[in-house]
């Protein structure tokens, strides 16, 4: 645990480092000899030559020690060098000795974020909206921050300052999409991922893309999360995180093939993963591939990690082999963590079916319908059931019922089982 | 131990032969070989309509069949062509075609002498005598209405259709000779697809490409299939209402004769597209009960009907029950229904499932390939739609054929192994299983739509041993439909029920080839005909055909 957090901290350290080269460049009524030494020192810092960059700026700090730009840059130079504690100081004497330089505020704002205290970064970047009121960058780090504090309001009001109008600014279109989601505004949601799909067409930000593909899925535009995710994975092609949300978005649109091929080489990278061990799990289980995908499902299990889905998976394996007295087992497992899981107990309704319970089957299946009066599997096994146990009339109810789920839209695209809730 | 010399010395030779000179056990794998045109002298080649209105009918056609019309002892082969319609006036003519086995591995045309061509726009036949005259007659399925061709038994046939009573108009897709009443007289099933004509072809456009593709069956209406009862006078009853079979309308193709509850009526299971399957359960007294629902064969997972085309049955893994299969289009899977007796199906593909998941099938047959005493499985495959590679990934309008091996409880893709012709793409419709070479294996036929067809001869299923039955039945029907035969070599007992119709427009040669593996000996085979008799023959010739005649038991070798 203590490893993957730590990883996780070193690749937000990273992104952030690299954007705190933006702010880099601002060396308004600097000397013409200090503006080029301050362009060396910026194109030092961008190419990692930062001994380099350390000497020249040194030797500015000699003369001037305080030297705003030169702090600013040295900050940076710090941050860069992973020593946070004295970046913040030379960002914060920066900003200091010029109060209009924005900045080593900004610089400021993403190390408070890097270091999860958006408390900290609001009143940077509020400083810096004071001197500069349309900075749309500062506008929608506000936003974000306000949006992670589920403060919807302010956060649309940062985004929307950040549009100032023109619906140009994708960062500010995609935290109005989120907003819109979590206020289930499906049809806004969708307008405005539409919009951002096409202002990030060429976007060389595979971090941005692979956030647009997650949000995307979330509102089902599985084509705009698979295009935003494939770009991401182009960019960067061993970020397993990447993989696997493009192979979640290709399971969405349904292509198993596909999916198989890039869980597998997800796996092939990190063989342990157990997020692609269940999904290629859940790839093969739709395949008809039995045995395999039970020996992937059984992987994805961790000791004291139940996940019903597995149990369920599993239980549809053994289902497949004709073991319907495992099968109970396994899915009595899933339906004793989730009493809710529909499909769960749709499994167990049908296995009870095969071994001439028809007591427990019909227990089952009626409650599946009740849990989800719109699933045509749950009616067509009662279906089944009516007709087996000699009540055609109500069979034929629950395939009416049936063809009326299918008039309304309701399908399941022939995947017969529900995709695991990942989340990658 | 005293060794005497000869044994000695033929233990010494085989000691001293190298390792790749040594007899080996294992054998190499039995393989179909495509008999190409040149030789076979099969010239003849579907032609599908196909026109840029895309007409439905277009796409299911055609089947083939395997019959010895001149009771000659081989096996000679029909084809079905398109033809006029409504909606299609072929710019030559076209016509159906016998094909007559000149004992040599060649074939002549002789459809013009027997008078068979057709002239409609054909889509399936089935071969069955109906008058009980010891020839084979010949019914054709059309869009529009059916033909009855009476074997006249002197190498010419007459069309009778209107005097029999079974034109059948509408678009007819399969036929099922089998003996529903069991009075010995060939019953009729006709599968009837949807209600089209001309004007009901609406129109599907695809918008990328700006042309019409065909449209789903799912847009059409279901028609009622027919039963026709055989009178014995050379005409039929439409039974369809009276017996229960028209009370269940569906847009039916293959359709395959069997007994799937043991109680010596012969069953019909009958594939639909787009709708649910039916398993007409024979109650007895000319009445069917559709049972598909609680029988678990009428719908797919969720209870989403698919597009059944070709169906066959068999009882694969020996334990005495007649397991169902369908195959469906593609992203559907073909079904391979378990019996599990009390007329409860459980779907149990097994590696079935992954190798047909992106092909449709037609055209299949359960048929024991090498002769080891089991049904293993061929599928002939083809997309209907010839745009569909525009549309769907890694589904394509040709596709391979399959062959499937039986395993015992299961069945194992061997198509990579079982000839070059498996890495080939047809666009496979119809397909006949019949030992045309006389050699004791079961060779195959497929009619492909809008190509030539297909003929392959088994290589090596007959290095097994093997005895062929002819059944000559005479207080049964004449095809001895529903007849069950047992054989038992040493301790192993086989058992095959003798279907009517299956696989896909298409009709099959009536011998039966019982394969018995390595065993030199048949201890013993049974007949239970149809009408109760029971013939038993003892120690039979084994790799030969033979005669067998009801009552009388073997009269020839």
């Amino acid at each position: 645990m203590r490893k993957n957090s730590s990883n996780s901290h070193m690749k937000a350290q990273t992104i952030i480092l690299c954007l705190l080269c933006l702010f880099v460049a601002p060396v308004r009524g600097q000397k013409a000899d200090v503006v080029q030494i301050f362009e060396q020192v910026a194109t030092f810092i961008r190419d990692n030559r930062l001994a380099e960059a350390e000497k020249e700026l040194n030797a500015v700090l000699r003369v001037s020690p305080d030297q705003p730009v030169a702090l600013n840059f040295l900050g940076t130079v710090r941050a860069k060098q992973n020593r946070l504690v004295e970046a913040e100081s030379l960002f914060l004497r920066a900003a200091q000795n010029d109060k209009s330089f924005t900045g080593p505020r900004m610089n400021l704002a993403y190390l408070y974020l890097l270091k999860r205290t958006p408390d900290k970064a609001v009143p940077q970047l509020t400083e810096v909206l004071a001197i500069e009121p349309e900075n749309a960058e500062a506008l929608v780090m506000l936003g974000d921050i306000y949006l992670a504090q589920n403060n919807l309001q302010k956060a649309e009001q940062n985004y929307l300052a950040a549009l100032g109008g023109r619906l140009e600014n994708a960062a500010a279109l995609f935290g109005l999409a989120q907003i819109s989601r979590i206020n289930g505004e499906t049809r806004e949601t969708a307008i405005y991922l539409n919009r951002v799909a096409s202002l990030s067409a060429d976007s060389k930000s595979p971090e941005f893309l692979y956030k647009f593909g997650l949000e995307a899925m979330r509102v089902n535009m599985f084509d705009e999360a698979k295009s935003a995710l494939e770009r991401a994975v182009e960019l960067k092609p061993k970020e397993p995180s990447y993989l696997l949300g493009l192979g979640i978005a290709v399971l969405r649109k349904g292509d198993l093939f596909e999916a198989e091929k890039l869980f597998r080489q997800l796996l092939a990278m990190q063989p342990a993963n157990p997020q692609a061990q269940l999904h290629l799990g859940y790839v093969l289980l739709n395949q008809k591939k039995y045995a395999e995908a039970r020996m992937w499902l059984e992987k994805s299990a961790r000791p004291g990690v139940a996940i019903p889905e597995v149990f369920y998976y599993l239980g549809l394996v053994a289902q497949e082999q004709n073991d319907d007295a495992r099968a109970i087992v396994l899915i009595e497992k899933a339906v004793q963590k989730l009493p809710d899981y529909a499909h769960a107990r749709i499994a167990l309704g049908s296995s009870y079916m095969r071994l001439k319970n028809y007591t427990r089957a019909r227990q089952e299946l009626e409650t599946a319908v009740k849990l989800d009066p719109e699933e045509p599997s749950a009616h067509y096994n009662l279906a089944l059931l009516y007709a087996r146990i000699k009540e055609p009339e109500r069979a034929q109810q629950e395939l009416k019922i049936i063809d009326q789920l299918k008039a309304k839209g309701a399908t399941n695209n022939g995947v017969i089982v529900l995709p695991p809730k990942s989340n990658p | 131990m005293f060794i005497r010399g000869p044994i000695f010395l033929s233990l010494l030779a085989l000691l001293l032969l190298s390792p790749a000179q040594r007899p080996t056990t294992t054998r190499a794998p039995v393989t179909f070989e495509e008999v190409p045109a040149s030789t076979s002298k099969i010239t003849w080649v579907h032609d599908n309509a196909h026109s840029p209105d895309r007409q439905l009918p277009e796409t299911v056609g055609a089947g083939c069949a395997f019959l010895d019309y001149d009771n000659d002892g081989w096996m000679d082969i029909y084809f079905v062509n398109s033809g006029p319609s409504d909606f299609f006036t072929p710019p030559k003519p076209l016509k159906n075609a016998l094909y007559r086995n000149n004992h040599d591995g060649t074939f002549t045309d002789v459809t013009d002498k027997a008078g068979v061509a057709g002239g409609k726009f054909g889509m399936g036949v089935a071969a069955g005598d109906y008058d009980g005259d010891g020839n084979i007659d010949l019914y054709i399925t059309n869009y529009g209405s059916n033909i009855l061709y009476r074997n006249n038994g002197d190498g010419t046939f007459t069309d009778v259709s209107d005097k029999a009573g079974v034109t059948a108009p509408g678009w007819s897709t399969c036929a099922t000779w089998f003996d529903y009443d069991n009075d010995a007289k060939l019953d009729l099933f006709v599968s009837s697809f949807v209600f089209y004509d001309q004007s009901q072809n609406p129109l599907c456009t695809d918008a990328t490409l700006q042309r019409r593709y065909y449209c789903v069956p799912r847009l059409f209406k279901p028609q009622p299939s027919r039963l026709f009862h055989n009178n014995g006078d050379g005409t039929f009853r439409d039974v369809s209402r009276e017996s229960g079979i028209a009370g269940s309308p569906g847009k039916s193709f293959g359709a395959v004769a069997t007994d799937v509850n043991n109680d010596g009526l012969m069953d019909l299971f009958v594939a639909n597209d787009t709708m649910p399957n039916f398993l007409f359960l024979n109650k007895g007294g000319g009445k069917f009960e559709e049972i598909g629902l609680s029988a678990g064969v009428a719908y797919g997972e969720a209870g989403r009907p698919r597009s059944g085309m070709g169906v066959d049955a068999a009882d694969y893994d020996g334990d005495g029950w007649q397991d169902l299969f369908v195959a469906n289009i593609d992203q559907e899977f073909f079904s391979l229904y378990h019996n599990e007796k009390e007329l409860i199906f459980t779907d149990q593909p097994g590696e079935i499932a992954p190798s047909t998941q992106l092909l449709s099938g037609w055209g299949l047959k359960f048929f024991d390939y090498d002769n080891d005493g089991d049904p293993d499985l061929f599928l002939v495959n083809g997309h209907p739609d010839d745009m569909i590679e525009s549309r769907v990934r890694r589904v394509t309008h040709k596709e391979p054929l399959l062959m499937f091996e039986n395993t015992g409880r299961a069945f194992k893709d061997v198509s990579a192994k079982s000839g070059v012709v498996f890495g080939k793409m047809f666009s496979g419709r119809g397909m006949a299983l019949g030992d045309f070479d006389n050699d004791g294996d079961e060779d195959v036929l497929t009619s492909n739509n809008g190509e030539p067809p297909l003929l392959l001869r088994n290589q090596g299923g007959n290095r097994n041993n093997w005895i062929g039955l002819q059944l000559v039945a005479t207080k049964s029907n004449p095809a001895a439909v529903g007849a069950i035969i047992t054989w038992q070599t040493g301790t192993l007992k086989r058992t095959r029920l003798k279907t009517g119709g299956g696989s896909y427009l298409s009709s099959h040669d009536p011998r039966e080839i019982l394969g018995v593996g390595s065993a030199a000996k048949i201890d013993s085979i049974e007949i239970r005909w149809p009408s109760g008799k029971i013939d038993k023959l003892t120690n039979p010739p084994v790799n030969r055909y033979v005669k067998i005649v009801e009552g009388t038991g073997l009269v020839t070798k």
